[in-house]
């Protein structure tokens, strides 16, 4: 390893693209806009609320207040449609996915039930609803669940089964705060990558790599070099994407030493295959078209965006094998549930899959031509 | 003095194959120590395949090539330090500035303390030294070139065709640093495709053709011992002249601009032709009587043009 060499490819490196504004703006900007974008989504996922369409036709003290009851869970916003209208059409022409129909009596018969205990007495709440609508029946799994709280209620008894949470993690965590990890590991791997195929590839192509070849600058001095330059890069995105996260979404992440070792091994693992790639792939558009076969499957597989237990599981066992899915988790243990013993785990298998493919990196790489 | 000492590049049947395409075909030659050496041959001839393996930049298919002393197959590591290369079509850095890209290869070699701003200064880059390299013109990237060739105060530069490309102005620029070069008694091994460079800067001239070398030699001397013949061109012929030049057995080539050129043996047949045009009643506006030039020895050697363009010769046959 020779430092002066590794000093002088960094220089060119840094000023090459700092001078590219472009380049800059999309390595920097392209994974804080979309922490931004998802953040804003998911944002306090727990208190999200609906619209929810209220017709009564009652009309009376007791059925307001189911209305009101219905309000005050929090999860709806409570609009009133006027008694007088075809509510089906209604919910047509406005295009709602769920209309709640109170019917007539409700307060007679619930009069009737409560003090006189007759079993006969029970009125049916109609949804008029949208099936294709996306959010439709989570809307109606909570509806559900108040009407069955309000029956369990009347009966007067306690409730037989009851239900405990127990979080596995110290404390509790919001969904930004399990994407973050997940975006910045996905980061890093697309700016080594994408980013080691493209600059070596051009250089190739301009004949600067077969000038390098007549001096006296060697394979492992050149990956080393990109390594370096990738993992400054990689850093300063990282902490971009924090201060973005800490100021917009006052996330709350462990940053301790595991942070800088992941994104080291990240950094590893995909500039070496970069070199690899660089080696097999001629063109710089192929090589770039590469480079995306390898990103598009890790980005969506292994668990960046969302967790794999929502795949098939045979995706899942896909997951396993691919090298990005040991960097999310390994990131995810180290800052959301402070799991050093998980970390150590997860930084073991990439550690090792790194090391293999720096190994084959140096190998692929030429500097003679045939 | 040994062999060693004499020459700086000793090629001995040097061979390099691209499946069935043979691109160099058993050649050999040295190279002295001091001497600008020109491989001149048309494209395609060889050249770039002969140089880069010579520079360490592509391995042979077979034959021997030592350069220092060092084969280079076994000892590129000892070799890099001591050579510098300007390769065909070299590139550099598009947003590194002129000083700076030499900064950067500077810094690739051992223990060496470059003088930047006199290699600037040598190559006539001194005002575009903070210039980056997308904004250089062709000329001032080809003597950027150089100049980085130069940074490791290299025994060897080779120069893999240093003009293709650039417009007369710009080559005669390259050139005068070339000459420079020579002053400084560096050993410069030189591809090219023009002949007018060759003249002028090489010592020794190896004219390659199809992967094979032909003729080696002086500028002068390959002319000398090629010139068995002379050239005469008769200016602003009438139409009958070259019907008599061509009665009387020789082969005229006529060009648009009303000129003819015939090759013949000696000054008997001038006379001839010039009696023999007079006696016919034809006539011309001016006679000229020359021995041939490089680019015709190359013609008559390989019976191909060095490069297209109005300078390619007097027409192949």
């Amino acid at each position: 390893m020779n430092l002066r060499v590794i000093g002088a490819n960094l220089v060119v490196s840094i000023k090459s693209f700092y001078r590219e504004k472009t380049a800059m703006f999309f390595t920097f900007a392209f994974p804080i806009i979309l922490i931004l974008v998802f953040g804003t989504i998911f944002k306090d996922q727990e208190n999200i609320s609906f619209n929810l369409y209220v017709q009564d036709l009652d009309h009376t003290e007791t059925s307001a207040e189911i209305a009101k009851t219905l309000g005050s869970t929090g999860k709806f916003k409570i609009t009133q449609v006027n008694p007088a209208v075809d509510a089906t059409q209604y919910a047509r022409n406005h295009r709602l996915n769920l209309v709640l129909i109170i019917p007539q009596g409700y307060e007679r018969s619930y009069i009737q039930n409560l003090q006189y205990d007759d079993p006969n007495a029970f009125v049916t709440i109609t949804y008029i609803y949208d099936p294709s609508s996306a959010s439709v029946n989570t809307k109606m799994e909570i509806l559900n669940a108040v009407f069955a709280k309000l029956n369990q209620g009347l009966t007067g008894k306690p409730p037989f089964i009851r239900t405990a949470v127990t979080s596995i993690l110290t404390r509790k965590y919001r969904f930004i705060e399990f994407f973050i990890p997940g975006i910045i590991a996905m980061a890093v791997m697309t700016a080594s990558l994408a980013g080691t195929v493209n600059v070596n590839t051009e250089l190739r192509q301009k004949g600067i790599i077969r000038k390098l070849s007549t001096t006296p600058i060697t394979r492992t001095d050149w990956i080393l070099s990109n390594i370096v330059y990738q993992f400054i890069l990689a850093v300063i995105s990282t902490a971009a994407m924090l201060l973005v996260s800490y100021a917009v979404f006052k996330v709350n992440l462990e940053i301790n030493a595991w942070l800088p070792l992941f994104i080291l091994l990240d950094v590893f693992a995909f500039v070496g295959i970069g070199m690899i790639l660089t080696r097999f792939v001629q063109e710089a558009q192929s090589a770039a078209a590469a480079a995306n076969a390898i990103m598009f499957p890790m980005m969506f597989l292994s668990g960046s965006f969302f967790p794999i237990e929502m795949m098939p599981s045979f995706l899942q066992t896909f997951a396993r094998v691919l090298p990005l899915y040991y960097v999310n988790e390994g990131l995810r243990a180290s800052m959301v549930s402070a799991d050093n013993l998980a970390a150590l785990e997860y930084s073991g298998v990439i550690g090792a899959f790194a090391t293999v493919v720096f190994i084959l990196g140096i190998m692929a790489t030429k500097w003679e031509e045939d | 003095m040994t062999i060693e000492a004499e020459y700086a590049i000793e090629v001995e049947k040097l061979t390099k194959r691209y499946g069935d395409l043979l691109a160099v075909n058993d050649i050999s030659f040295n190279v002295r120590k001091g001497e600008v050496f020109a491989l001149l041959g048309p494209n395609g001839a060889g050249k770039t395949t002969t140089v880069e393996i010579i520079d360490t930049i592509r391995t042979p298919t077979s034959g021997k090539v030592r350069l220092l002393g060092m084969d280079v197959t076994k000892k590129k590591h000892d070799i890099v330090p001591r050579i510098g290369v300007l390769p065909q079509g070299f590139s550099s850095f598009d947003r590194i500035t002129v000083r700076s890209t030499m900064q950067y290869y500077s810094r690739l070699f051992c223990c060496i303390d470059p003088d930047i701003d006199g290699l600037i200064e040598l190559v006539n880059l001194k005002d575009k030294a903070e210039v980056q390299y997308k904004n250089l013109s062709g000329g001032l990237r080809q003597r950027l070139g150089i100049a980085i060739a130069l940074v490791n105060d290299p025994e060897v530069v080779f120069l893999d065709e240093p003009t293709t490309g650039l417009d007369p102005r710009a080559r005669r620029e390259v050139w005068e640093v070339l000459l420079g070069l020579k002053k400084k008694g560096k050993t410069v091994f030189l591809t090219t495709h023009y002949m007018e460079e060759a003249e002028l800067l090489a010592d020794t001239v190896a004219i390659v053709s199809k992967g094979k070398i032909i003729a080696t030699g002086s500028p002068v001397e390959l002319i000398e011992s090629n010139s068995n013949y002379l050239i005469v061109t008769l200016q602003s012929v009438d139409e009958k002249t070259l019907a008599v030049v061509r009665k009387m057995g020789f082969e005229p080539v006529s060009d648009p601009h009303e000129n003819i050129r015939v090759r013949v043996e000696g000054t008997d047949d001038v006379r001839k032709i010039l009696n023999g045009v007079e006696d016919a009643g034809a006539s011309f506006l001016s006679l000229d009587v020359r021995k041939p030039n490089l680019e015709e020895v190359f013609l008559k050697l390989t019976g191909e043009a060095l490069h297209e363009g109005p300078t390619g010769g007097m027409g192949a046959k």
